[in-house]
């Protein structure tokens, strides 16, 4: 298990963006598991008017998949390190293919990403993952792409 | 063109095009990925991600460079998964 603390020395993501709170269980090379719990203090529920109905406090399908990014990130990195490696540069999420949302998560809610390995290189990694509510599967993304590149490359601007 | 090469030649077009999110008619033989079609060395990197998925194969990204039109691309994929024809 990693805690919060741990992530931050994983990940390069911080305070308000870093969407994980704690892995649960991860197998390099294959799968992680890892929670969020989303609260009523989440930056994207400020400044909300009174009287919503309760579908306003849905958790935005896009940071549920920047979450469901961040842990497939997070098995990434703790991947190429149990081989003696690190991923070369900064890690950039390409794309997310075939996602279906099937429910959403409310303040108070425990997000649990499960993530898979389809393909790892030194600087590419594809991956498909779930994320789940208790026993309520609420999302699932077929393919994730992410590549690492250069902080030079990511320096210089967009390119084709 | 023999049956078995235009086959595969039309299945290799179906997962460009779903990448590059335009209709498989679109993309020739010889038009350009990035030129004609707008894509970027991520979407380079999705479909060849999606090639190695689909034949159970190993490209190297050394590769990717050369993989500009659908022809290219079906030469990669023929040397890799050891097509004959």
């Amino acid at each position: 298990m990693l805690e919060y603390a741990e992530l931050t020395a994983i990940l390069p993501h911080r305070h308000p963006i870093l969407q994980i709170d704690r892995v649960l269980e991860v197998e390099p090379g294959r799968r992680i598991v890892a929670v969020k719990a989303v609260t009523g203090t989440e930056p994207c529920f400020a400044g909300l008017t009174d009287g919503l109905p309760a579908s306003a406090y849905a958790f935005p399908p896009a940071l549920i998949v920047e979450s469901l990014g961040q842990a497939g990130a997070a098995l990434w990195v703790l991947s190429a390190r149990a081989g003696g490696d690190e991923p070369r540069g900064t890690l950039v999420f390409g794309a997310a293919r075939d996602f279906r949302f099937a429910g959403a998560a409310y303040p108070g809610d425990v997000m649990r990403h499960e993530v898979v390995v389809e393909s790892l290189k030194p600087n590419s990694a594809v991956m498909r993952g779930e994320t789940w509510v208790g026993d309520r599967r609420i999302a699932v993304v077929g393919s994730m792409l992410a590549v690492a590149r250069p902080e030079s490359e990511l320096a210089a601007g967009p390119t084709d | 063109m023999t049956q078995v090469m235009s086959d595969r030649m039309n299945e290799l077009r179906e997962v460009v095009a779903e990448v590059l999110e335009v209709e498989p008619e679109e993309i020739t033989e010889t038009s350009h990925f990035v030129d004609d079609h707008d894509a970027d060395s991520l979407r380079a990197i999705e479909i060849l991600a999606r090639l190695e998925k689909m034949y159970k194969i190993e490209i190297p990204q050394t590769e990717l460079p050369r993989m500009e039109n659908l022809r290219a691309v079906h030469d990669v994929v023929k040397q890799y998964a050891g097509w004959q024809d």
